[in-house]
């Protein structure tokens, strides 16, 4: 029965342990950082390594700041050459990789050996496009056969604790690229002695190292060579007025990690993940299932709890640094460009048709309990340059409108063409189609005309997507960095099927404003263009959108944390602490 | 000797019904799976990356080229790396013993549990016993196997209910820790298992019951005991046999996804559910084919039970 037992277990029940046990509705397919892409593989990886830069732990809307770097970045005037500081002193953890089994310093070449592995076509990566055409040499050093010994011409260390990033031109992200995942720095040792197998041992030189992985959680542990930095409340953004009530004032001056011992228990199931949460000794944080929300909250604008949970709980209602929206594929010329002038201009008229009797607020209401935030366009609330003045006409339903504009433009029942909703299979996405086929039956589209296509998996949808085979592509976007130009860059021209533009859509004046401002550092002006573009998305009617959803966190008291799943994912965790009383938490009995 | 030969001889038997099972099981994954390019790619991909990616997987080699290194692989035993990176017989070394001892009580109790039910509802055929388990068996059939795991953790595991177990995770470092973390699902799987495993049993039963060898028994004055583990019970071994026999391979390699993924139990029903959704066919190919290379075996192993419970039969 012993062989039966995952490692993690071995001291489970030892009373002096500060466990945090944290929950998410997935697990990660990989801890390979050149893999690294959802946020979920992210909220182990930022763990188990480092990265330059991190955010702030409290800071709103999200702030970059220095986490394996000495500093920002000494930029030339030119914007192309960026020297990054390692700080000295940095080990990774101790692991058989390494001479003696000893963690040896992080190191400059660390950070480029890291990038050069997502130029590697053996590691299938995933993080290519965050550097591709942005970084000098990376290109010529893959067609050259992704040898690690060649150098790479705009990447070089210095010395072990100074990197020179040369740019092909200026990347004004760079920085926050580097506080992604796939940045993490991956010691070479490590990916020579388990090859593939570093997906399920991550040798890094964060604050956690793994202990277990498995498909119903991983099993973290504190890092004992974790450098020194107390906490600075100030400096990572504190806001008393909104945040004391979490109790992170404890964690002032202190060095982090908090808890001995972290845990991520991958729950797809609401009721068990709700049953697990309120049992008390089990899983600390969960996310509010839309089906409690009634039975657990006073309200929804603002969000509180009913006083027999508030005394139990604490809560957070984060907006998403994302958005869900629905972009018309104008490669179809019975939606988006046409040979004929005129029927292209009937196109328009039928998007924004489509676009008007689309029901925003009825999808709010019904699938995220009215918590949602509706908004104009496709820069999200999150972001920095978020327009709140743009027209709210997109975002409005107007039947009438529509049904109106249909007519003047010579649409009818007879000519209208088959709108193909494509989803992947299942009762919710079964639910979302017969919604959307009722708003445009309301406009006048006929019932038949409204027609589900469902694929078995989102790899087989993203399939269909990429091959330019959906006239609709309806998905969700979360932002890598807090930047507009991470959603704006999903209508640049350049950027089509198999791209990241799935609409296909080209403007010439989108593609001119976004080249202008890619360049540019964030400035009035850059925000200027950025929304500019973002208008244009709007009266081009070529997508609706959209809804950054709300998610509602609830904690236990003895818990100090605020915690959040955008952008990174887990980034906050080493700051997680418990209150003294409750330092002792391990049950006789836990996940 | 006669046995030897007979299980080397249906062993080389069983070497077409692995191919046969191979070949339609991997022309269903390459034709008709999920495509794991598009999970693989990054963000922004260029034509040129989707190549790359599909190169990796090996979707670029013709099929044939394919399914022979799959065959390969079963003769090796090695079917490389999951999509975690992990090699896949140290991922199903890992969770099949967990799925065993996982399924192995419910599985037992339920058989168990089953034909003492039968044979009771059998023995009292048509009177208000009988009745009484028919219905029990059909209540525990009709709902979904969902709502009883759900149930059953509300119920006997959460803060609104008994709370007298965890709601979910794995522990069998020690015998106690093992019990509390499998009693539930153990429960649940019973729940299902007993009506339908009642239903089955109960059906064999009442026609042995009714035959002409039994009358004839009860006629010359037998004990019902002997009637009843002489005449009946031991002609009934045959489907009893095959019944527990065929279902070896699936509590074996199966796994119980809904128990694992409610329960959070680290088994091999959840990674072989996630593998099927995410097109990771390395752990897929593994699965098929250690799951016909096991349905041999127990092909074989059942006939031999057949010959040990019953002399009539002939191992040829």
């Amino acid at each position: 029965m012993a062989g039966c037992q995952p490692p993690a277990e071995a001291g489970r029940g030892r009373s002096d342990l500060k466990v945090y046990r944290h929950s998410l509705d997935q697990g990660p397919t990989t801890l390979d950082p050149v893999q690294g892409a959802n946020v979920y593989a992210n909220f182990v990886i930022v763990n188990a390594y480092d990265t330059l830069y991190s955010y702030k732990y409290l800071a709103r809307p999200y702030e970059l700041k220095p986490n394996l770097a000495a500093g920002f970045p000494e930029i030339s005037p030119d914007g192309l050459v960026y020297r990054f500081r390692l700080k000295p002193g940095v080990r990774f953890v101790d692991d058989p990789c390494f001479p003696g089994g000893r963690g040896r310093e992080v190191v400059a070449e660390d950070l480029i050996y890291s990038i050069k592995r997502h130029f590697d076509p053996r590691n299938q990566p995933q993080g290519a496009w965050l550097w591709q055409g942005r970084i000098a040499g990376l290109e010529e050093w893959k067609a050259a056969g992704s040898d690690y010994d060649q150098p790479v011409s705009g990447l070089e260390a210095l010395d072990d604790h100074t990197l020179e990033v040369r740019l092909l031109q200026p990347y004004p992200q760079l920085v926050a690229t580097f506080a992604q995942g796939f940045s993490a720095l991956v010691p070479r040792e490590a990916v020579e002695k388990y090859g593939k197998g570093l997906g399920v041992r991550p040798v890094g030189s964060g604050p956690f190292r793994l202990i277990s992985y498995d498909t119903a959680r991983v099993v973290m542990e504190r890092n004992p060579h974790y450098r020194q930095e107390p906490v600075d409340l100030a400096a990572e953004g504190y806001d008393p007025a909104t945040q004391a009530f979490s109790g992170v004032e404890a964690i002032q001056g202190r060095s982090p990690p908090f808890v001995d011992r972290l845990e991520f228990n991958f729950i797809n199931e609401p009721s068990a993940s709700w049953s697990s949460f309120t049992k008390g000794d089990e899983i600390q944080l969960t996310v509010l299932p839309v089906e409690q929300v009634d039975r657990v909250l006073a309200s929804k604008h603002p969000v509180t709890l009913r006083p027999e949970y508030a005394s139990k709980y604490h809560l957070y209602a984060g907006l998403e640094a994302g958005f869900i929206f629905t972009a018309f594929n104008m490669d179809f010329p019975e939606f988006g460009y046409n040979e004929d002038p005129e029927r292209e201009r009937r196109n328009k008229a039928l998007r924004c048709a489509i676009i008007k009797g689309y029901d925003w607020q009825g999808r709010n209401d019904s699938w995220y309990n009215g918590l949602g935030e509706i908004f104009p366009g496709i820069i999200v609330p999150a972001s920095p340059e978020f327009d709140p003045t743009l027209s709210r006409a997109s975002i409005t339903r107007d039947v009438a409108g529509a049904r109106r504009l249909l007519a003047e433009n010579g649409w009818t029942a007879e000519n209208l063409p088959e709108l193909v909703y494509g989803t992947t299979t299942g009762t919710t996405e079964r639910l979302f189609f017969e919604q959307f086929r009722a708003w445009m039956h309301a406009i006048g589209y006929p019932r038949e005309k409204v027609v589900q296509k469902t694929y078995a998996t989102f790899g087989d949808i993203s399939r269909a997507w990429k091959r330019n085979q959906l006239p609709l592509v309806a998905k969700g976007w979360g932002l890598d960095y807090p930047d507009a130009e991470n959603t704006l860059q999903l209508f640049y021209g350049p950027n089509g099927s198999p791209g990241s533009n799935d609409a296909n859509w080209e403007n010439a004046e989108f593609d001119r404003l976004y080249r202008e401002a890619a360049v540019m550092l964030p400035s009035e002006e850059r925000t200027r263009l950025y929304r500019e573009m973002n208008r244009l998305v709007v009266d081009d009617c070529v997508a609706i959108t959209g809804l950054s959803r709300t998610r509602i966190y609830l904690w236990h008291k003895d818990v100090i944390a605020i915690p959040d799943r955008e952008i990174l994912g887990g980034f906050w965790l080493k700051y997680v602490d418990l209150v003294p009383d409750a330092a002792a938490p391990a049950p006789a009995t836990g996940t | 000797m006669e046995l030897l030969q007979y299980s080397l001889r249906k062993l080389l038997g069983g070497i077409p019904l692995v191919i046969g099972v191979t070949l339609v099981s991997f022309a269903l994954m390459v034709y008709f799976g999920p495509d794991q390019t598009y999970l693989l790619l990054g963000k922004n991909p260029t034509p040129e990356q989707i190549l790359e990616v599909r190169q990796q997987l090996g979707y670029d080699q013709p099929f044939i080229t394919r399914y022979l290194g799959f065959l390969r692989e079963i003769v090796t035993l090695d079917f490389g790396a999951a999509s975690t990176g992990e090699p896949v017989m140290d991922l199903l070394a890992k969770t099949m013993p967990v799925s065993l001892i996982l399924i192995l009580p419910g599985f037992i109790l339920g058989h168990v549990v089953g034909l003492m039910m039968a044979l009771a509802a059998a023995y009292w055929r048509g009177r208000w016993l009988d009745k009484l388990i028919m219905a029990i068996a059909v209540v525990g059939m009709s709902i979904s196997f969902l709502i009883v795991i759900i149930g059953f953790q509300i119920l006997l595991s959460s803060s609104d209910g008994l709370d007298l177990f965890p709601v979910r995770g794995w522990n069998a470092s020690t015998f106690a820790d093992y019990l509390t973390y499998v009693t539930v699902p153990t429960l649940a799987t019973m729940f299902v298992a007993v009506g339908y495993e009642t239903r089955f049993y109960r059906s064999i039963l009442v026609e042995e019951m009714s035959r002409d060898h039994v009358r004839t028994a009860r006629a010359f004055g037998l004990p019902e005991s002997r009637i009843f583990v002489r005449n009946i019970l031991k002609n009934c071994l045959i489907p009893i046999i095959t019944r527990i026999m065929f279902s070896i391979p699936q509590v074996a390699i199966g796994g119980a996804l809904l128990i694992e993924s409610y329960f959070g139990i680290p088994g091999v029903g959840k990674a072989t559910y996630e593998a099927i959704v995410t097109g990771d066919q390395p752990v897929l190919k593994a699965v098929v084919s250690l799951t016909a290379i096991l349905f041999v075996l127990v092909v074989i192993l059942t006939d031999i039970l057949y010959r040990a419970v019953d002399p009539r039969v002939t191992l040829k």
